[in-house]
């Protein structure tokens, strides 16, 4: 059973990115699974969010987290079953939550029975389905990407006796999208689920699907079009439906993912993220400002999707190697926390646990232009694990009360498929979703709140933004407008108090109306409009002229 | 008596703006147009590849600009304002100017500075001349690293200089200073510096911006304040000292700034002097002294003939300065052909220390005694000419420093004379 | 006749006598406010040097060069100077106050007159003082400008503004204390309109074509002539 299909839902949309191993288990086997996360549901929709994101449940080796794929249209055991698959997907649609889910389209995992095939003999039908090669010299031009553990794009297979291309871990080949078959079937891939109901796809890793000589094989118009092809028949055959490009690229190369509208509708504004973890920081605006002006317009329909943290580690590719290290220096002292060109924490850590800067940073997330995304455990404050490998650190189990095994499992704690938080601050007596639903001012409940306000205005989600840039530059201010609804936010980045002054000179006349408590600030005059902000403190003011 | 603030509404407004830094420039201006804008180029650059993190301020403390100077200031912040993005920088670079009243004035520019760095809390500061026009993005670190990381509270700069330059501070100035605080300091009026915010709050605090010093001669007494109150005081090598292409002040005005603060500070400090003699190196980062040597014309005729005509026309005055032994000795020396003139160190020291003497005494007003050491100066400066016509550097340096040890030698001199009579 | 002779004498001693007798109260009571006034302008002139010293009213004079002044004149200091001025002053107004008392009817007008004419004097002795300290100051003033700036004769300069401000002092104390205040006035005014008028005429004459050349370099761009490299002091 399908949402009805409003065109543009994902604009208004709150997305919640929740990985099913990790939120709730239901048959005690320590692993979380699609029955546990249907159970959860409620909270789900008592949050506020209007969406999840699922990470990869498809089956899996698991030896890139799921990302690494065997079987396209099934659910890894761990998980569940297809059936029950179907029954969290209606449950979801009921409470009015869409589900989206990933498609790894880029490559898959060495156990793919394609691969098995492909690698069998030159001769295979599925040869031509990856990219072979006698000799690791082609594609000079292309980074390596998970530069912590592979030396090379190409990887030598002695079953087949070649070189065989793979732009993420070894183990992960990659497609051959100038293959039609390929092309075809993986169509078929994502229709399957499309029929099933989902509402939308985030494409893993787009930007590498086709590889040229002589190019940096990122970006290529040949990959464009494979996308658009797939856009126009999902317009055609599921309209309403959303695809999500997951492209960590300068604002001005993501660009033509947009297409003129017919190619992605959303897209994650990677190089953001870090700016606004720096501003805070350099408690400056200017890193933010800088990189939302140089983002380029994009098509009516289309949506930038915004995020604090995510299940990888906090990407700092897309920032200069002079912000790089200012970041790993203020970030990430303790280089353990470094990883692939990015730190591997969860929100509450990297901001020391400071509930002021927890909220601003949401704040800003829910008021800058475009689709925020909420990882699952942050909205209570979650802490994380850097003793665990790779990116794991982030990705332990929901923390629902303070007893067994934190309400994730009524496993054996040894069981489980990572171990739990137990340190005094984070472990799961101390954050849990149960205790904070008792309070009004736990974080979850202003998290709660917060997404409730941002869902009563739709400016938020579809308005313009007109930055103010005040003297003091410490301040972060600008103007949500569409139709006739605007929104002045101002956001302190300090950690002191600040005085700013705002020239809202084209607002004059409107009263303000603090949003949160709904109280009547002075009206807009002729002269400079000043705020005296407490440390980190945000206003969110709807501008009213009666 | 309610005194007008230094600080402007609009300034003060913008200080606001700013809030809190770590390093504060200050660049005093009056009609700079010409060199003020490579100026600030080199200091932006120069922020920008040594102190990336820090944050920092450029503040213009203008006497009253009829050029574009204060246009060209505001220009050079680095914002997320309209004019393009700098990705280079991580952070933004205020650059605001102010008017101070009461017209062109370098001590009250630094007044203003000082004013503005101890509301910003800034722990590094520093004062750069708007008509350095070889001023060098390096000698912002030379400068400022010593205060940030080393915990100076004063940095002084040493510059490669043609051996006749700045005649004055290499045959008054330095080596008296030398003598009478003890510190081997190769510029104590520096037309650049760095300084701890310490000791801005400190001398912010002195009592003289109402008086005659705290218009004319702050720089160095600045200098002074530092030996005095016991701060750390620290020398660095910058570079070519630029030529510049204005005329050169006149000396009257120079003389008040300089041996007329220098006189008056030994009053205000009598204790922190007279109990030290010789002197102590001070640490210096970089070569000590570097001395040029091009080609240059000097017009020495002119100095001997004003020394003469001074010591002529001024002799009832220098009769109430000078002892009768050292006036003759003057007039001995006046009367002797140019070519054969000279104004020996030991007459030179004895002079300048009866000079000190007498102002401390205000034989008579106090501004004619500097205003007659005018003409004996240029004397000197003629001796120092002739005898370093084809010196090299090292042997220049040498000259000097016989002068300054003189100076020292000669201290107890000067105070027998302090209290006591003639 | 010898009795009325003597008894006119008697009568006229009797008097003299009498007048005697009743002048004597008077005289001892001058000289009680006398001996009084003293007393007190004593103690008032002792509590003011103390005021003084205390103050460094010395230093102040020091610095405006009137104890120079004063020494040069072989005065004591401005402190001991003000303090007896002051003495003297209380105890002369104490002495005529008690001369007053003797009722000496011829007397009183002219000491009406003495005391109307005293605050002239003492302006008239201010202005000679200040005078004489200006004419000093100034004049050392435009000596070593002169000289520093390297006019022709700057002695010369010195002396006359020395002479001219002496002179101006003198004119104006003289019309306060109303001497001759026309004659000294228009002398003067004689004197410094030709000088005025000499020198306007030398350098008008004389100074044609320096004047000349001075505007052309100031508001004809011509090229720069070569000279010498400026050094600078600092």
């Amino acid at each position: 059973m399908a949402l009805p299909q409003d065109g543009l839902w994902y604009k208004d949309a709150v997305i919640y990115q929740v990985h099913v191993r990790a939120f709730h288990d239901s048959n005690g086997d320590g692993i979380g699974d699609f029955l546990g996360l249907a159970q959860k549901l409620d909270y789900v929709q008592d949050l506020g969010v209007t969406a999840l994101w699922l990470m990869p449940f498809f089956p899996s080796p698991l030896r890139d987290d799921g990302y690494d794929i065997s079987d396209y249209q099934s659910v890894h055991p761990h998980y569940g079953t297809l059936d029950e698959f179907k029954l969290f997907l209606n449950a979801a649609h009921e409470r009015g939550i869409r589900v989206i889910i990933e498609m790894v389209l880029n490559h898959t995992s060495d156990q793919h029975p394609w691969f098995q095939e492909s690698r069998s003999s030159p001769s295979n039908p599925r040869r031509g389905w990856y990219v072979w090669s006698d000799t690791d010299t082609r594609y000079r031009g292309a980074r390596i990407i998970f530069i912590d553990t592979e030396l090379s794009n190409w990887a030598w297979d002695p079953v087949s006796k070649a070189y065989y291309w793979h732009r993420f871990f070894s183990h992960q080949p990659d497609l051959n999208y100038d293959n039609p078959a390929v092309r075809e079937e993986m169509w078929n891939m994502m229709k399957f689920w499309l029929d099933m109901g989902i509402d939308g796809f985030r494409l893993d890793a787009v930007p590498y699907l086709v590889e040229r000589d002589g190019t940096n094989c990122e970006n290529l118009p040949e990959t464009h079009a494979v996308i658009k092809d797939y856009r126009a028949r999902i317009d055609q055959q599921f309209p309403g439906r959303m695809l999500l490009a997951e492209a960590n690229q300068w604002p001005a190369d993501l660009r033509p993912y947009f297409g003129d509208g017919d190619e992605f509708q959303m897209a994650f504004h990677f190089p953001l993220m870090p700016r606004m973890f720096m501003g805070l920081k350099l408690e400056d605006r200017k890193p933010i400002t800088e990189i939302l002006q140089q983002t380029p317009a994009i098509p009516e329909n289309c949506q930038w999707c915004l995020f604090l943290r995510n299940h990888d580690e906090l990407t700092l590719e897309m920032v200069t190697d002079m912000e790089r290290d200012y970041m790993y220096d203020e970030y990430a002292h303790d280089k353990s926390m470094r990883l692939n060109l990015g730190i591997r924490r969860r929100l509450a850590p990297l901001l020391d646990n400071d509930r002021r800067r927890i909220e601003l940073m949401n704040g800003m997330l829910m008021s800058l232009p475009g689709t925020p995304i909420i990882y699952y455990g942050d909205e209570i404050g979650m802490g994380d694990n850097v003793k665990l490998g790779d990116r794991n650190g982030v990705r332990t189990p929901m923390q629902w009360n303070g007893g067994w095994n934190g309400g994730f499992s009524v496993a054996d704690p040894e069981s489980l498929y990572s171990p739990l938080l137990l340190n005094p601050v984070y472990g799961f007596q101390a954050v849990n979703v149960q205790s904070q639903k008792r309070f009004e001012h736990s974080l979850f409940s202003w998290t709660k709140h917060l997404i409730n306000v941002r869902k009563s205005m739709p400016v938020f989600g579809r308005g313009s933004i007109e930055f103010l840039y005040p003297a003091n530059h410490r301040v972060l201010a600008y103007v949500r407008q569409s139709g006739k609804d605007s929104i002045l936010v101002v956001n302190n980045l300090s950690s002191s108090a600040q005085a700013v002054e705002l020239d809202l000179r084209r607002y004059k006349g409107n009263i303000l109306i603090e949003m949160f408590g709904r109280n009547i600030f002075p009206r807009v005059g002729d002269l400079p409009y000043l705020l005296t902000m407490g440390p980190y403190q945000f206003y969110w003011f709807r501008l009213r002229k009666i | 008596m309610a005194e007008e603030s230094i600080l402007t509404d609009d300034f003060l407004r913008e200080l606001i703006n700013v809030g809190e830094v770590d390093i504060l420039i200050g660049v005093p201006t009056y009609n700079d147009a010409e060199t003020v804008g490579q100026v600030l180029q080199a200091l932006r650059a120069g922020l920008l590849q040594y102190f990336p993190r820090l944050r920092a301020v450029i503040i213009n403390a203008d006497g009253g600009s009829k050029d574009a100077t204060q246009d060209l200031v505001r220009a050079a912040s680095i914002s997320d304002l309209q004019h393009g993005s700098d990705l280079r920088a991580l952070r933004t670079l205020h650059c605001i100017s102010t008017q101070y009243p009461g017209g062109a004035s370098k001590g009250t520019a630094l007044h203003t500075i000082l004013a503005a760095a101890d509301l910003l809390r800034a722990t590094g500061c520093a004062i750069i001349s708007a008509d350095s026009a070889n001023f060098q993005p390096e000698w912002v670190e030379s400068l400022l690293r010593p205060v940030c990381h080393d915990n100076f509270d004063l940095v002084t700069p040493v510059y490669r200089r043609h051996k006749f330059d700045g005649l004055l501070v290499r045959n008054l100035l330095y080596p008296m200073t030398r003598a009478i605080y003890s510190r081997r300091i190769r510029e104590p009026y520096p037309a650049e510096f760095a300084f701890s915010g310490r000791l801005a709050g400190y001398f912010l605090g002195q009592d003289i911006w109402s008086q005659d010093v705290g218009r004319a001669g702050a720089e160095f007494y600045l200098t002074i304040s530092t030996i005095a109150g016991g701060f750390r005081l620290a020398q660095s090598f910058l570079g070519t000292r630029p030529h510049s292409e204005r005329a050169a002040p006149d000396l009257v005005p120079a003389m008040r700034m300089t041996a007329g603060v220098l006189f008056w500070s030994m009053e205000q400090n009598f204790s922190a002097w007279s109990a030290s003699m010789g002197s102590q190196p001070v640490p210096t980062i970089g070569p000590e002294h570097e001395i040029s040597l091009e080609p240059l014309r000097v017009s020495r005729k002119r100095l001997h003939q004003m020394f003469v005509r001074g010591v002529a026309e001024l002799a009832p005055v220098l009769k109430t300065i000078l002892s009768a032994q050292t006036l003759s000795e003057l007039e001995q020396a006046a009367a002797v052909p140019e070519e054969e003139f000279c104004y020996s160190n030991e007459s030179w020291v004895r002079t300048v220390y009866e000079f000190a003497a007498a102002y401390h005494k205000t034989v008579i007003s106090r501004d004619h005694i500097v205003q007659a050491l005018v003409p004996l100066y240029r004397g000197r400066a003629h001796t120092f000419l002739v005898e370093n016509r084809d010196a090299s550097a090292d042997e220049v340096e040498s000259n000097i420093e016989t002068l300054c040890l003189t100076f020292e030698r000669m201290k107890p001199n000067l105070l027998g004379m302090w209290d006591g009579g003639k | 006749m010898w009795d009325t002779i003597v008894g006119e004498l008697i009568q006229a001693t009797r008097d003299t006598w009498h007048n005697v007798l009743h002048f004597l109260p008077r005289l001892m009571g001058m000289l009680v406010v006398v001996l009084l006034g003293w007393l007190l302008a004593y103690i008032l002139k002792s509590i003011l040097r103390s005021i003084l010293r205390l103050a460094r009213f010395d230093r102040l004079s020091e610095h405006w060069g009137a104890t120079e002044l004063l020494n040069k004149a072989a005065l004591p200091s401005s402190s001991e100077l003000l303090s007896r001025f002051v003495f003297w002053i209380a105890w002369l107004g104490f002495i005529l106050v008690g001369v007053r008392a003797l009722e000496i009817v011829g007397l009183q007008e002219p000491i009406a007159k003495f005391f109307g004419f005293l605050p002239r004097l003492f302006a008239a002795l201010f202005v000679f003082f200040f005078g004489l300290l200006a004419a000093s100051f100034f004049s050392r003033a435009a000596l070593l400008a002169a000289v520093n700036a390297d006019l022709p004769s700057p002695r010369l300069v010195s002396s006359v503004i020395r002479t001219l401000i002496i002179i101006f002092a003198l004119s104006v104390g003289f019309e306060e204390l109303g001497l001759g205040e026309h004659t000294v006035l228009v002398a003067f005014a004689i004197v410094f309109g030709a000088l005025m008028l000499g020198l306007a005429l030398a350098f008008g004459l004389g100074g044609r074509d320096l004047a000349r050349q001075y505007l052309e370099r100031r508001f004809v761009r011509g090229h720069k002539e070569e000279k010498e490299d400026e050094l600078s002091p600092l």
